[in-house]
């Protein structure tokens, strides 16, 4: 081929694509879901996927692409199919969870100023 | 003349630095997985910048030019960096063993300067303690997995370290100051570094079931500190100040 | 539940695909809502077939692009601008995994991305097929090719699809850092010397028909996007994204005394929009199917990359390690 702008690529051998190349099912690996802890006290938080053919290779690969760009004290990796999960659409399973039916489990749903005035008004003196 | 030593010293780590970091960061876009670009490219930024605050102390506390002109425009010959560093590429198997070999021998290195006489040494020591954990890790874990990988990963890593064992032994080729770097407790001194290297790239390599070679020639690898190079590194010095070069007296 | 794959049958040709009318309405009245639509989620066929064409074409830009400017780490003059780019194009790599990753939660395999990148079945961005020739060219890559970015990548996180979103939320955050590392190279050209500049400006021109060719091609011409826009896959049309921006950035050509090698160039006063010469959109077609300058390189290079790590892949392949989708 003609000589690259590139003086690293020169120094590489390239070979003319011709069609037959293709990388097998599975060959880069399989995903591992990467937690990315900000600082002491906070929770880990989901922050993307990564592949990787074992954990400790994950954690090193993590490292970088998720920890050298933001504030990071630590990361945890899980293989993507530990990972078990709720199906998005059965959202409406957790739809009510705030509704005002609810209230019986809320600050909100618990009120008493109004009888303790009402106590301290007709008990004054 | 101990402000020479140190300066030779200095020099010779940050020009080690500087050209590794160079070659590592040929592999960004070009490595095995996408993730490996990314953790290589740190790896290689954090030796550049390890050069950079090295020749910052030589401007700042001994009267050198600045960076960028030390590192990008001095002539070949007043370069210190060992052949090892200078060694194009080549192969993931080469690129992964020399740094494997280097960054044991880096941390070593400053692990040393952190009870340096000489407090700006001291100083980036500690600073960059943390920093120097990764690449370590990073090397440890591949060469493990890959020496305990398949045959071929196995032969090709063995194979890169038998090729390339003596050379890197350059590293640890004695400066002219040697003796005044010890006894002036400013660095115990390349042979210490170099039996401590042994003692921790030892195991990693058993657990990968990989030999250490017999050291067939010592010295092979020699001349670096003393400004004598290979073919390699002029053609990289060239490349590194192509741009610059067209006008040294501007900003770029 | 076990929800981490996300297999899908994919269309035959011509084949006409007819979505089930309650689901569509719903998975329609959530995109309506403002709501996102998320990996496991029922969508239509088209839906999914685009978004994959579209990120995935985004993540070999990424990947690809990487090399252009990869070329010039080594040569950077001086520090900072050396440790910026290699920083710089680090995060494209990074942006390329980040967005495989969305794409994969789609359903299709990162290997096989990467098998139709190199085989040139699927696209990338134009942009990536011409040489940088000059260190100039770095800074206008860097400054005016990025900026298109994120004009483009801006307005796209504010689409439907939940993990592309979210990737380019980081993407954006951190091309801020390429836009100010490109300008501040540009800018030290533009008020160097004089051969700094007039490097500069040869740069300008040599980049302008790409840049003209970066939000592809008229929407008079384009493909119909109506309903691709109903979905928020596609958030702005090619026109509207051309002219934010040359709104934004080329008052700061401007500002530097530089020259847009366009004789009808100017902004309508009138009409607010800018006025200009189409670019040869024939030339577009061909370099996006395989002529351009650098399209061979570029594969071959990438190619170069698969097949040289290959060994290292498959040492520690274990096939006991069925791969999944990622969730999100």
């Amino acid at each position: 081929m003609e000589n690259s702008l590139d003086p690293r690529i020169n120094r590489l051998s390239l070979i003319k694509n011709d069609g037959s190349f293709a990388l097998e099912k599975g060959e880069n690996w399989h995903t591992y879901e990467v937690f990315h802890l900000k600082k002491r006290g906070d929770h880990h938080k989901h922050v993307g996927s990564l592949h990787a053919p074992t954990p400790e290779i994950a954690l090193v690969f993590a490292k970088e692409q998720f920890g050298r760009r933001q504030k990071c004290v630590n990361l945890w990796v899980v293989p993507s199919r530990e990972v078990y999960t709720f199906n998005m659409e059965d959202e409406d399973m957790f739809a009510t969870a705030s509704s005002p039916e609810k209230k019986y489990r809320d600050a909100s749903g618990f009120k008493v100023r109004d009888k303790i005035a009402e106590y301290k008004k007709t008990h004054a003196g | 003349m101990k402000k020479k030593a140190i300066k030779d010293l200095i020099y010779k780590m940050a020009d080690d630095e500087l050209i590794i970091g160079h070659r590592n960061s040929e592999w960004t876009g070009l490595g095995p997985i996408i993730e490996e670009d990314i953790s290589f490219s740190s790896m290689a930024q954090d030796k550049i910048g390890h050069a950079l605050a090295l020749y910052t102390i030589l401007q700042e506390t001994f009267g050198e030019p600045d960076p960028d002109t030390v590192a990008f425009l001095r002539p070949g010959k007043e370069f210190k960096c060992c052949h090892f560093t200078e060694m194009p590429n080549g192969e993931y198997d080469f690129s992964l063993i020399r740094h494997f070999l280097f960054d044991h021998a880096e941390k070593i290195r400053y692990e040393y300067l952190e009870s340096s006489s000489e407090q700006n040494l001291v100083n980036l020591a500690k600073k960059i303690t943390g920093e120097l954990k990764y690449p370590v890790l990073h090397a440890d874990t591949f060469i493990h997995q890959l020496g305990n990988g398949s045959e071929e990963s196995h032969a090709r890593l063995q194979t890169a370290i038998n090729e390339c064992f003596d050379q890197s032994l350059g590293i640890f080729e004695l400066g002219e100051f040697e003796q005044e770097l010890i006894d002036n407790k400013v660095f115990p001194g390349e042979k210490a570094l170099r039996s401590r290297w042994f003692e921790e790239i030892t195991p990693v390599l058993e657990g990968a079931k990989l030999k250490l070679p017999d050291i067939k020639n010592e010295e092979v690898g020699f001349g670096g500190r003393k400004g004598h190079h290979t073919e390699h590194l002029q053609p990289l010095l060239d490349e590194m100040s192509e741009v610059l070069t067209i006008d040294p007296e501007t900003k770029w | 539940m076990y929800g981490s794959s996300a297999a899908f049958d994919t269309p035959k040709k011509g084949e006409e695909i007819v979505e089930d009318p309650k689901k569509l309405a719903i998975f329609e009245a959530r995109i309506e809502r403002g709501e996102k639509i998320e990996p496991n989620d029922w969508m239509p066929h088209e839906y999914r077939r685009q978004l994959i064409r579209m990120i995935e074409q985004h993540a070999h830009s990424e990947i690809i692009g990487a090399l252009p400017e990869g070329t010039w780490i080594t040569r950077a003059p001086g520090f900072k601008r050396k440790l910026a780019l290699i920083a710089k194009v680090q995060d494209e790599i990074g942006h390329g995994h980040l967005l495989y990753a969305a794409a994969e939660t789609l359903g299709k395999s990162r290997e096989e991305m990467i098998n139709d990148l190199i085989n040139g079945k699927s696209k990338y961005s134009n942009v990536f097929n011409y040489p940088a020739k000059t260190w100039a060219d770095v800074t206008v890559i860097g400054f005016l090719i990025d900026a298109g970015a994120i004009v483009n990548q801006l307005i796209n996180a504010t689409g439907s699809y939940g993990p592309y979103c979210r990737a380019l939320e980081r993407i954006c955050y951190e091309e801020s850092f390429h836009l100010k590392q490109g300008h501040e190279g540009f800018v030290y050209l533009a008020t160097g010397t004089p051969l700094q500049r007039k490097m500069l400006q040869d740069a300008i021109n040599r980049w302008w028909e790409p840049i003209m060719h970066f939000f592809g091609p008229p929407d008079k011409i384009s493909q119909h996007t109506e309903k691709l826009m109903k979905w928020k896959v596609k958030m702005a049309t090619n026109d509207d994204m051309r002219q934010k921006f040359f709104d934004q950035y080329i008052p700061k050509v401007y500002e530097l005394g530089l020259t847009i090698p366009d004789p009808k160039f100017k902004k309508n006063d009138e009409t607010g929009k800018w006025e200009y010469t189409e670019p040869d959109w024939d030339r577009f077609f061909e370099v996006i199917n395989g002529n351009g300058p650098c399209n061979k390189e570029r594969l071959e290079v990438r190619r170069w990359a698969e097949e040289h790590g290959r060994w290292v892949r498959n040492a520690l392949y274990d096939p006991k390690y069925k791969s999944v989708m990622p969730l999100a």
